[in-house]
């Protein structure tokens, strides 16, 4: 009997050197840490339950017979994040360079299968070399497998990808569908085909950095929500996302309690909007004053950042908060903030949590670029997430809500439950100057008529009491208080029920 | 004494003088710009005038306006704070047309201080000390070198109509002579429109120690003995004191008589300064008088239980001093601190905006002292492009120096000021330095110690101490309530004692916490300390200044939680904390540092905007302070300088172009 125990004691010693000592020391040359050790930063201690640890290829081509390592590359299991279960997969670059297997992929479908089966979140940490090509034909298979089990578990329990070295190729459509992606500055890029193949076929020389670094998909092309440092501090951050989710569409958000009184007043919040209607503000100071403890998560800080989107808490209960940011393009909708804010809204009606909506928005960005970009579908995408959710929605109006932009951003037509404006809110079809050109076309010439007809449409627009008397606002508040109302607006929506026709699913305007 | 004073001023000053009228039942009267309209003196005073666009020269400097202001509440006086048109003899002269009383001194008085050349000359005459020098006009620099070959190295020239470091050179040698006769002639030109130039002894290591006078409509004048404001950075003054540390009883005296005659000379009627330079042998030297109240008044006002304002205002009225010189002895000591919207780690550029969280201690008590707070501004105000950037003055006073200077350090610490970068660092840094401690200043103190500018200080053991334990405290109370979270699959182990690793700027410290009670905690850091610390603290996530009493003694650091760990700051050392469990920690060790870029070698859009025009080009040298460019947001235009010396390596920006936030414009070699 001790033969045996001592046999799967020595079993698990050599599945747990993955690659061996000296790719090890590599793969810390290079300022990563191994598979094993990302669990360890990511999980709680001592939480991990690993899985097929002793799974091993069945490739027997181009001499792979006689090359087989317990794990085949892959790390898969459960363990928790304070206490809450979660469900793991994480690339060993030091096995194969992390390639996927027929095998590799059996482990990922499995872990994926019970994180949906058992309603928990699921977080791959991919650090590989893509398809292993001895496999050829295996390794594709497996890849779609995990592809179908990540869209059946697109909205049911939440997805996070974090890029941690290479993520190429087939590898990257996984994080793609999921649904937060996370990088790591310097050490992991992204890309379907790399520098070689784009130098063969467009002649283009780009670095790995430049084609696919994580600031190029933090803030070129959206595709990474967030870039960090470095390994811990972007496992740190997954941890700090997951306190704000529910684990699955079927339970609510976690709460936790908060060290901050729900009727904090913030004075200053009377004079965030400047006099000047062309002059910018941080809207994050909204967020970050009105959110308990000041604690914003902010999801793409630096992807079309004239949307802002992110977590935070009231009473200790998970938000969405959703912004435009004057302080950027003032706030306008272009493609990328539709597509962006879209995505949030989304998400948040999956899970259950509440979106709160700030609104300064002058409108969406003219000019032939967005046009021929598509921004009529694209726009259309932010207007379809609002009126399609059914969480509770919450809306401030801080400054302009101008034109079709005012209808998407949450509007009381799109079933936006409560709708507030502060007194510096102006809502109508378009900024005063604008309107009054097209009124009083015949006064086009005389600047002093102009003037006036510009202030006649200032006085009657320029604030938010035209709408307010219309019943499109609930009520028009006090800036310091917009904590405290919309904490006692969200105590009332606890109980809300409201639900869309049944349909087999919508046909959003991709 | 008069039945309303309108104050032709703003800000911090503005609010000094409504308290004081306050106090004395006197209705008041703020005029404001455009800038203004929201400000604390505004909301304060019972009347308050608009008068005009942010632009001093459209609003503030503009008498016919601020007459009409008086004419339309009633006001029957002016009291004019310091700046704008305090100075300025024709402001009371035009007054005094309208029936109006200024508070200050006579036009005379102003005018024959005003002028640097008049002055030295009515000093000299008035037995008051001067600097040796050419008591005259300079006209080419052949004769500049004959008055500084007879003067002997090293000579000062400097504008006779200057101030500010504008038009002022130091020579040791007929070449520089010479050369700097040109260049201050120049600048004197170009910045004052007034080439008149004078040559006079540099003294070494000066300091600058003045004297608060104070006279009457009846020919009384006393002296309030002196302030010292040596720490100076490019004649800015950045601490005050009074008295001075350096001064004995017989020379004080002497300065005080010198300074009375002087006023006595000009039939001085209000409050005023006389200032002089003192060298490392109590050799003292008259520099100039400044005819109204100065900034740093509030040090002599707590060191000789006097209101400066309410006596400005009693005399204009045209009553006598209540006051004798035998009254005016010194108590205690107050040292005063501007703080200042300006960043120190970046040469002290000016970083307005607006106060996204602002947050002033009481006044009163202060750890061994007392506090007193001058300052204009609330949570949420705006630091304006078109004023003086002062945030605030902040005043600590006890019975010793030690003690104000304690008091004062106690209270920067307790100050909150986010949103925009403010000197609090850097003069936390100064108050802690020894030779500031011992008295050991002079006008060049700043460049003495901080040749390179300001980068922080290194950490003392106290402040690792402090760091440590409350990042460790704060990821505590936060796992404490994480093992509460909704959803937990199995109970979470009720932590008693918890092992975290805090990593504070790539230093390690392994910690045990125990949470005895909410804010009360016993901290081990065995490298740090043998025995546990106790810590007692009301800091809960969501607050800026983490304020606790650590093994019995209070400390205060700034924190800003949830970055990927702490930001924490005390006094002139910052810190990144990092805190995590043991086995992240040893992980932690193994990833290699990461150069952090040298932020000052890039320029980068401060926000999304149109590149309006760009001066600089690749291969070119440039100055700190030099602008580079100009990028324009929202119809403002934002001039963008040099940070640093430096060669241009790349400019990635050009005319036209639309830039987004934090976009990297120009990169230095």
């Amino acid at each position: 009997m001790k033969a045996v125990l001592e046999q799967l004691d020595a079993k698990r010693k050599a599945a747990r050197l993955g690659g061996g000592e000296k790719r090890i020391e590599a793969q810390h040359g290079k300022g990563k840490l191994t598979a094993r050790e990302r669990l360890d930063v990511l999980l709680d201690p001592g939480s991990f339950e690993e899985f097929d640890m002793f799974v091993e290829h069945d490739c027997t081509e181009f001499g792979m017979a006689d090359k087989k390592i317990p794990g085949d590359g892959v790390v898969t299991g459960s363990g928790t994040i304070n206490g809450r279960l979660v469900y793991v997969f994480a690339k060993d670059f030091t096995v194969f360079g992390g390639s996927l297997s027929a095998a590799h992929a059996k482990k990922i479908c499995k872990v994926q299968d019970a994180a949906l089966k058992n309603g928990a979140p699921i977080i791959g940490l991919f650090d590989a070399g893509g398809a292993r090509i001895q496999e050829g034909v295996g390794a594709l298979g497996g890849y779609a497998e995990i592809f179908q089990r990540n869209t059946l578990a697109s909205g049911v329990i939440p997805q996070i990808s974090v890029i941690m070295g290479p993520c190429a190729g087939g590898d990257v459509y996984s994080p793609a569908i999921t649904d937060f992606i996370f990088m790591v500055k310097d050490t992991s890029y992204m890309y379907v085909t790399g520098p070689d193949v784009v130098k063969t076929v467009t002649n283009e020389v780009v670095s790995h950095e430049e084609l696919g670094g994580a600031s190029v998909h933090a803030k070129k092309s959206g595709v990474a929500d967030a870039a960090f440092e470095n390994d811990i501090e972007a496992l740190i951050q997954v941890r700090r996302l997951i306190e704000f989710l529910p684990s699955s569409n079927r339970e609510n958000p976690p709460s936790i309690d908060s060290f901050d009184a729900p009727d904090r007043v913030e004075n200053s919040l009377d004079t965030l909007v400047p006099p000047n209607p062309n002059k910018p503000y941080d809207i994050k100071e909204v967020i970050e004053k009105v959110a308990d403890e000041g604690d914003f998560y902010e999801i793409a800080p630096d992807y079309a950042s004239n949307i802002v989107t992110g977590f935070g808490r009231l009473e200790g209960q998970t938000v969405g908060f959703v912004a435009n940011q004057p302080l950027s393009l003032a706030g306008v909708l272009d493609i990328d903030a539709s597509k962006k804010g879209a995505r949030f809204v989304r998400f948040c009606d999956c899970f259950e949590i509440p979106i709160i909506t700030l609104v300064d928005v002058p409108g969406f960005l003219p000019g032939t670029k967005q046009e021929y970009g598509g921004l009529i579908k694209h726009g259309a995408k932010l207007l379809f997430a609002y009126a399609e959710a059914t969480v509770p929605k919450l809306t401030v109006i801080t400054r302009k809500a101008y034109g079709g932009a005012y209808d998407v951003m949450a509007s009381k037509h799109l079933r936006g439950d409560i709708n507030y404006a502060w007194p510096t809110a102006e809502i109508a079809v378009m900024g005063a100057k604008g309107a009054a050109e097209i009124i009083h076309r015949a006064d086009l010439g005389d600047e002093e008529k102009m003037a006036a007809h510009t202030k006649e449409y200032e006085d009657r627009f320029a604030n938010p009491f035209v709408a307010a008397s219309r019943g499109y606002l609930d009520d028009v508040i006090m800036p310091h208080n917009t904590r405290v109302r919309l904490i006692k607006a969200l105590r009332t929506l606890r109980g809300k029920e409201l639900s869309n026709p049944w349909k087999k699913h919508d046909n959003i305007p991709l | 004494m008069f039945n309303k004073i309108l104050i032709a001023n703003r800000g911090e000053i503005a609010v000094r003088v409504i308290k004081t009228c306050k106090r004395l039942g006197i209705p008041t009267v703020a005029v404001y710009s455009e800038a203004d309209a929201d400000t604390l003196a505004v909301e304060m005073a019972d009347e308050a005038i608009f008068i005009g666009p942010p632009a001093p020269g459209e609003s503030y400097l503009q008498m016919d306006k601020i007459i009409a202001a008086c004419e339309e509440t009633g006001a029957d006086a002016v009291h004019p704070g310091f700046g704008f048109l305090s100075e300025n003899a024709a402001f009371p002269k035009a007054l005094e047309k309208k029936g109006i009383a200024f508070i200050g001194p006579n036009p005379h008085a102003i005018s024959a201080m005003g002028d640097k050349l008049e002055s030295k000359k009515l000093a000299a005459k008035a037995g008051v000390n001067t600097v040796p020098g050419f008591k005259g006009e300079i006209v080419d620099d052949q004769q500049a070198v004959e008055v500084a070959e007879d003067i002997g190295y090293p000579v000062m020239i400097k504008a006779s109509a200057g101030g500010g470091g504008k038009g002022m050179r130091i020579a040791r040698s007929e070449d520089e002579v010479r050369e700097g006769f040109k260049a201050a002639r120049n600048e004197a030109k170009s910045s004052f429109g007034d080439d008149r130039i004078l040559i006079e002894k540099f003294v070494e290591k000066p300091r600058h120690i003045e004297i608060q006078v104070l006279g009457d409509k009846h020919g009384n004048v006393i002296y309030l003995n002196e302030r010292e404001c040596s720490v100076q950075r490019r004649n800015q003054k950045v601490l005050e004191e009074a008295p001075s540390p350096f001064l004995d009883a017989k020379t004080r005296k002497k300065m005080g008589e010198q300074a009375v005659a002087l006023a006595a000379a000009v039939d001085y009627d209000s409050a005023g300064t006389v200032e002089f330079i003192v060298d490392p042998d109590k050799n003292f030297y008259f520099l100039e008088m400044n005819t109204r109240l100065q900034v740093e008044h509030p040090v002599t006002e707590l060191t000789h239980d006097i209101d400066l304002v309410e006596q400005m205002i009693r005399v204009a009225s045209g009553k006598p001093l209540e006051v004798t010189q035998a009254d005016m002895k010194i108590k205690g000591w107050a040292v005063e601190a501007r703080l200042y919207a300006e960043d120190p780690y970046r040469g002290f550029l000016p970083s307005i905006g607006r106060l996204k969280r602002y947050t002033e201690p009481a006044e009163g008590d202060a750890g061994p002292g007392k506090l007193r707070i001058d300052s204009g501004v609330r949570e949420g105000d705006e630091i304006s492009m078109f004023y003086d950037p002062m945030i605030a003055k902040v005043i600590g006073y006890g019975k010793t120096r030690e003690k104000a200077i304690d008091a004062l350090s106690h209270s920067l610490d307790r100050m909150r000021v986010d949103g925009l970068q403010s000197n609090k660092p850097f003069l936390s840094a100064v108050l802690d330095e020894p030779d500031f401690r011992s008295g050991n200043i002079h006008t060049g103190y700043i460049e003495e110690h901080f040749p390179e500018g300001f980068n922080g200080t290194l950490p003392t053991e106290k402040q690792l101490k402090w760091m440590t334990a409350a990042s460790a405290y704060a990821h505590v109370l936060d796992q404490h309530r994480l093992a509460h979270i909704s959803g937990r699959i199995a109970p979470a182990d009720e932590i008693e004692q918890l092992e975290c690793v805090v990593i504070l700027d790539g230093q390690s410290f392994a910690v045990e916490v125990q949470l005895d009670d909410l804010g009360v905690a016993k901290i081990w850091i065995p490298a740090l300390s043998t025995d546990p610390l106790e810590l007692t603290t009301a800091w809960r996530p969501g607050l800026g200044l983490f304020e606790g009493e650590l093994a019995g003694e209070a400390f205060c650091l700034e924190i800003a939680p949830r970055t990927e760990g702490y930001n924490l700051t005390h006094r002139g050392y910052r810190a990144r904390a990092l805190v995590c469990p043991p086995r992240t920690a040893s992980l932690h060790a193994k990833l290699p540092e990461k150069e952090p870029v040298d932020m000052a070698k890039l320029v980068v859009s401060p926000m999304p905007g149109l590149v309006v025009s760009v001066a600089a080009e690749v291969g070119q040298e440039v100055k700190a302070g030099e602008a580079l460019l100009v990028v324009e947001a929202m119809k403002m235009e934002n001039v963008l300088r040099a940070e640093v010396d430096g060669v241009i390596k790349t400019v990635s920006a050009e005319p036209g172009a639309s830039v987004a936030a934090d976009e990297l414009l120009i990169e230095f070699e």
